[in-house]
């Protein structure tokens, strides 16, 4: 005790200017400074950490203090920044206090001091600072290597938006160094000889790698990367939830990625047990729930990154948030064609709490079927009024029953009932064709729905009962899926019953009556128009006792095999819409509406025909032209069939165009074509006409024309028209003359063919043949050898030689007709007019004869030449027969060899032959024995004479004139 | 002194058996050209830069033309082309196989700087080119050609410089663009081997004058070229 009596003491007095702490004031200010002050950096962080204490304060003694700090840059003098920190400092505590820096501290050397103040309620004012303390240096770049340049701030931090300042430190003071930001050149601001700072403003996102920063001076470019980190998002949706309750999840939504390799941590904290978890997902956290019957629960979540903490709160009841797992094991047990009975489990909750679970029948889809039951561990239910063959689905979940808040998910098992007979007669029609007198039935039936068939149907019965003869039945078995059949029957009344069969049985029967005899198919027709909905028709009851109606028509275009539809209707209908997804505009379809009779008899009641939507005509008539006149012409176009278009043709158009344009005739009305032409437009409005005649037309005029046909849709489509020509208004006379002239020249040539021998006898009996004359023989043979016949080609044509002749010589011949031979005796005086060739040596033995065949006067005279010969051959040659002359000569023998052909007794006319010489060609001259040697003979052209010339004086003048006639185009023969 | 060389000698028949043996997947070609011509495919494909430096490159954002100018394969990452051509055909198979078998496993090393998909690619192809190596071995092993340990081209080469990963800077800018000379450092490398194999092709004609010991004598004295790996290890990309 004396020993801490004498502790207390020394104490006391030690500390005497400070024993007011035991009492309620201080006296007067203390001398307090701040010692031992140190700073160091934290390059990652960027800050400026310094440490001091503050001495001379008493043993438990806590006061209130100021301290002012100032930093300096660069130079001590070169304060940046002057700030007060306040805190309650204790005897020897070492006080820390950071101060981050905006420029990296790599780039300058900074200076630190502080002073300090109390700052206690407990000591009196005036309070003063103490003195400051010595500036504390801190230099990073001493630990910097010699490295050339540098760039800082190294691997930074930042937040999206916010600015950054880098700066790079040139070791040799380059001046040529370039900083860019990714690939962009950034500017900065000089700081020091050798240190350059750059502020980057509002960074953004760019990459997870970083954003480059960085500067090339005379070597590898140095730089640093900036983690650019998106700003926290607050958690969204943040909700919890138990499934058993013995844990608790509560999920949210953390938003965008922040982009950083190191993801923000999130931490659940809940106020009422003050516990705290930290979540291991960033987006879910689980919680044990205590045993202490802790209902209630204020969660607080905490999402925290580098830069920023965001939290979210909920309070949560237990209770009101279970979400039960969901049941399993769910089966079908017993299913009938109409019932199944569906059995589950369910997870446990708590102390064997209750569940709702929900069960969903499912058919095609839909809901159809919803029941609740309350399970504890196993579920089971009966689901009745299932149809027959048909596949359901049956779904299961569950909530708590206590308090509902979320259903489980849905569990679902697939289950078909059983088959069952069909339900339904299947509808059954006929199509009735009388063959040979008897009634050849096709029955139509249309497959059961699902909904009636209960099964899958496996074939139809078809049983065919004879009314007339009781005993007799027929019966067919048709397999499915067909839906038709044919059966033959005689001229007796029938019932045909049909019915459909599945695995289990048969379906109720459909019954259709047939007679034997074909009823009343006169009826007319009458037209409907289709509308959107189908084709509305009605129809007047014939009977008061029918039990229906039924509506048959063919689902296809007429030109088509007819897919046989039918509709039945009750008894009471008299008129329904018949629709189809078959039907088509632009088709014709026809209707038959049967009345069925109580015996199921159908009789007929009336015909409809009608389009869905008229179209106009798809294609125009071939039209053929006849009938052509000058002023008329008929248009016809009869094999245009008008029952297999597209609408009801209303009639025709014929346009007629002429090229006089001129007006249009009576009936026809102007109209403008869709290529602007005007032409004239006749309108037929009966469709069947079907020919139509033009008339008043202009002869000789190009019509052109075009018939269309037209329905109450429009007019067919325009085609090339066609033209016209008109003939000639007098053409048919001359055809009327010219023709009958043809005729008769033609049979005129026909008869002298036919005639030709007998004609020619007539008009050119042959020449006779003086070699085959028998005169010649007879003067060869006794008197002459070397006499002989000339040869017209050895004679010189253009030589005319007049004869002069004494009259009494012309008495002579008169009535006598002689051979030239007989002549001989007689001398004849003629004279040479023209001397042909140069070498021509004047008369020789030439041969000179006459022929006046056409003198008639001469002929009458009996005049007849004479020949005489020469005994030295002529100087003429002949020259080639292409020439004209030759070929003249050519032709005169060809003639001349014709004409001795006709015997010299049968020729009317007195007449001198003109010789024609073995070379000639004629073949029934003597080939050989020529008459050698040649001789050269006068020609005498033989001609018309005038019966006053017949005889003129021989003169010069006359024989110039013959001599002229010689011109070989000019020959008469 | 003969003792020692003998002992090298097996020791590197002992090391080339065993990793041939890992290598062995499948069944090898026995046509040579047909596997030559293979390898230089891979070859040709795996110097593309296309493969993996590019998808690097766009990932880290080195695409300006500064950085992708600075991105040059540094020397010593692989061996060099002159050392390449002066190995015998076997000795190049196995420097080609260790040195990409190294590769391989710094590219595991490396995944998070690499995108995904280039670097499975990559890995692929390595692996690819590994088992035409080990078949392409074989067949230079059963056959009696004494071109299979002939240099291609003449004189005594010197032993290849072992590849080694670089020592990572923790700087990330530095360590982006470390790993970006690295990968141009393999694509180049591929480029060289490719020529190399091509070379193969066009020295079928050349005078023998090396029997096949040499090469495996040569290669019996080298001791395991790969100290560096002891200094491979990864650094992560942040130093926080």
């Amino acid at each position: 005790m004396a020993l801490f009596a004498v502790l207390q003491t020394t104490f006391l007095l030690a500390f005497l200017p400070l024993r007011t702490y035991q009492s309620e004031v201080l006296s007067e200010p203390l001398p307090l400074t701040p010692e031992s002050l140190s700073v160091s950096i934290n390059s990652a962080k960027q800050c400026l950490h310094l440490q001091w204490t503050v001495h001379n304060l008493d043993y438990h003694q806590e006061l209130k203090m100021v301290f002012e700090i100032q930093i300096s840059r660069f130079k001590a003098s070169d304060v940046i920044w002057t700030g007060n920190y306040s805190t309650t400092v204790t005897q020897n505590q070492v006080l820390h206090w950071s101060w981050e820096s905006e420029l990296p501290l790599e780039c300058a050397i900074h200076f630190v001091r502080m002073r300090t103040m109390v700052d206690d309620a407990r000591i009196p004012v005036p309070r003063f600072w103490s003195n400051w303390s010595s500036w504390e240096k801190a230099d990073a770049q001493n630990s910097l290597g010699d490295h050339p340049l540098y760039v800082f701030p190294k691997d930074k931090l930042v937040e999206e938006g916010s600015d950054v300042t880098t700066c790079y430190i040139s070791r040799n003071h380059q001046d040529n160094i370039s900083c860019y930001l990714e690939d962009v050149l950034t500017f900065g601001k000089q700081l020091d000889q050798s240190v350059w700072a750059f502020k980057l403003k509002n960074i953004s996102f760019l990459r997870k790698t970083g954003t480059n920063f960085y500067c090339q001076g005379q070597g590898v470019p140095e730089g640093v990367v900036l983690f650019v980190s998106k700003v926290l998002e607050e958690p969204k949706n943040f909700s919890c939830e138990t499934r058993d309750l013995k844990t608790l999840t509560c999920t949210w939504d953390p938003g965008d990625d922040t982009g950083l390799i190191q993801l923000p941590s999130y931490t659940l904290f809940e106020s009422f047990s003050r516990k705290k978890t930290l979540c291991k997902h960033r987006n879910r956290c689980d919680w044990q729930v205590t045993q202490d019957s802790q209902e209630m629960y204020n969660f607080t979540l905490v999402a925290e990154n580098y830069f920023r903490k965001r939290s979210v709160c909920i309070l949560f009841n237990l209770i009101h948030g279970v979400h039960p797992v969901a049941p399993y094991n769910l089966f079908p047990k017993n299913v009938s064609a109409t019932n199944a009975t569906m059995t589950w489990k369910v997870h446990s909750i708590g102390n064997n709490s209750a569940l709702l679970c929900q069960l969903q029948l499912l058919g095609e889809g839909k809901v159809i079927q919803q029941h609740n039951i309350s399970v504890r561990v196993n579920g089971e239910y009966l689901l009745s009024e299932l149809e027959p063959d048909t596949e359901y689905m049956a779904r299961v979940r569950c909530a708590y029953a206590d308090h509902f808040w979320k259903w489980s998910e849905l569990i679902s098992q697939n289950f078909t009932t059983a088959e069952a007979a069909p339900s339904e007669a299947p509808d059954v029609w006929r199509d009735v064709m009388f063959v040979s007198g008897y009634p050849m039935v096709t029955l139509f039936w249309k497959p059961l729905s699902k909904v009636h068939t209960h099964g899958k149907i496996l074939f139809y019965n078809v049983v065919v009962e004879n009314l007339d003869e009781p005993s007799s039945l027929e019966v067919l078995s048709v397999p499915a899926p067909a839906n038709s059949t044919k059966v033959t029957l005689n001229q007796s009344s029938y019932q045909i019953h049909v019915t459909a069969h599945n695995s289990v049985g048969p379906s109720p029967a459909s019954t259709v009556a047939i007679s034997g005899h074909p009823g009343n198919e006169n009826v007319e027709e009458g037209r409907i128009n289709g509308t959107e909905d189908g084709f509305p028709m009605s129809w007047k009851p014939q009977s008061r006792n029918a039990t229906g109606y039924v509506v048959e028509w063919c689902d296809g275009p007429q030109n088509l095999p007819c897919v046989l539809q039918w509709k039945n209707l009750g008894p009471t209908t008299t008129g329904t819409v018949i629709s189809s997804g078959a039907f088509r505009p632009g088709v014709r379809y026809n209707f038959r509406i049967y009345e069925i009779s109580t015996k199921r008899m159908a009789h007929l009641l009336e015909k409809k025909t009608g389009y869905l939507e008229e179209l106009a005509p798809s294609y125009n008539p071939q039209v053929v032209p006849n009938n052509l006149t000058s002023h008329s012409f008929t248009l016809s176009w009869k094999d245009y069939p008008t029952e297999s278009q597209t609408g009801f043709i209303q009639g025709y158009y014929v346009y007629l165009k002429s090229k006089a344009g001129e007006k249009c005739h009576r009936g026809f009305e102007k109209t403008v074509l869709p290529d602007n032409s005007v032409c004239c437009k006749y309108t037929i409005d009966n469709p069947d006409q079907k020919t139509f005649v033009m008339k008043d037309l202009q002869p000789e005029s190009v019509y052109e024309f075009f018939v269309t046909p037209y329905t109450s849709a429009g007019e067919g489509p325009m085609d090339d028209f066609r033209k016209v020509t008109t003939p000639d208004e007098y053409s048919h006379i001359l055809i009327h003359i010219i023709l009958p002239m043809i005729f008769c020249v033609l049979v005129i040539m026909i008869a002298c063919y036919l005639k030709s021998q007998w004609l020619k006898d007539k008009c050119y009996p042959d020449i006779p043949d003086p070699y085959k004359s028998s005169v010649l023989s007879l003067i060869k043979s006794k008197e002459n050898p070397h006499i002989t016949i000339m040869n017209v080609n050895d004679c010189v044509p253009d030589a005319i030689e007049v004869v002069n002749k004494p009259e009494g010589s012309k008495i002579q011949f008169t009535g006598t007709r002689k051979s030239p031979t007989e002549t001989k005796g007689t001398k004849p005086a003629y004279l040479d007019l023209l001397p042909t060739e140069k070498n021509y040596s004047g008369p020789g033995p030439c041969i000179c004869f006459e022929n006046f065949t056409y003198n008639q006067a001469a002929s009458d005279l009996g005049y007849c030449g004479h020949f005489p010969v020469t005994s030295q051959a002529p100087h003429c040659q002949l020259g080639p027969l292409t020439s004209p002359e030759n070929l003249l000569k050519t032709l005169e023998q060809n003639y001349m060899n014709s004409l001795g052909e006709i015997p010299a007794g049968e020729a009317n006319l007195n007449y001198v032959s003109q010789l024609a010489s073995p070379t000639s060609g004629d073949k029934e001259s003597p080939p050989t024995n020529p008459p050698e040697p040649a001789l050269c003979s006068e020609y005498k052209m033989q001609m018309a004479i005038p019966l006053g010339l017949a005889s003129p004086p021989p003169s010069e003048n006359s024989s110039l004139s013959s001599t002229t006639l010689l011109d070989p185009g000019e020959h008469y023969h | 002194m003969r003792a020692q060389s003998m002992q090298r000698t097996l020791l590197s028949l002992v090391l080339r058996l065993l990793l041939l043996c890992m290598v062995a997947t499948g069944k090898c070609s026995g046509k040579y050209h047909e596997l030559l011509l293979q390898l230089q495919r891979q070859a040709d494909l795996m110097q593309n830069p296309s493969t993996l430096l590019d998808p690097y490159i766009h990932l880290q954002g080195l695409h300006s033309p500064i950085l992708k100018g600075s991105c040059m394969e540094r020397l010593g990452d692989f061996p060099s082309e002159d050392v390449l051509w002066r190995l015998s055909r076997q000795d190049f198979l196995w420097t080609l196989n260790t040195t990409l078998g190294l590769f391989l496993r710094i590219l595991s090393a490396l995944q998070q700087d690499l995108p995904k998909a280039a670097q499975q690619q990559a890995e692929m192809n390595i692996r690819g080119l590994g088992n035409n190596i080990h078949c392409m071995a074989q067949l230079l092993r059963g056959s009696s050609d004494p071109e299979a340990a002939e240099p291609t081209q003449p004189g005594l080469g010197p032993t290849p410089p072992p590849p080694s990963l670089p020592m990572l800077p923790l700087d990330t800018f530095k360590r982006k663009l470390r790993i970006c000379e690295f990968l141009q450092g393999y694509h180049r490398f591929m480029r060289r081997a490719g020529q190399v194999l091509r070379g193969w092709g066009e020295r079928q004609g050349r005078n023998r004058r090396h029997s096949p010991l040499q090469g495996l004598q040569r290669a019996a004295r080298r001791t395991w070229p790969f100290p560096g790996l002891r200094r491979l290890a990864p650094q992560g990309q942040l130093p926080r």
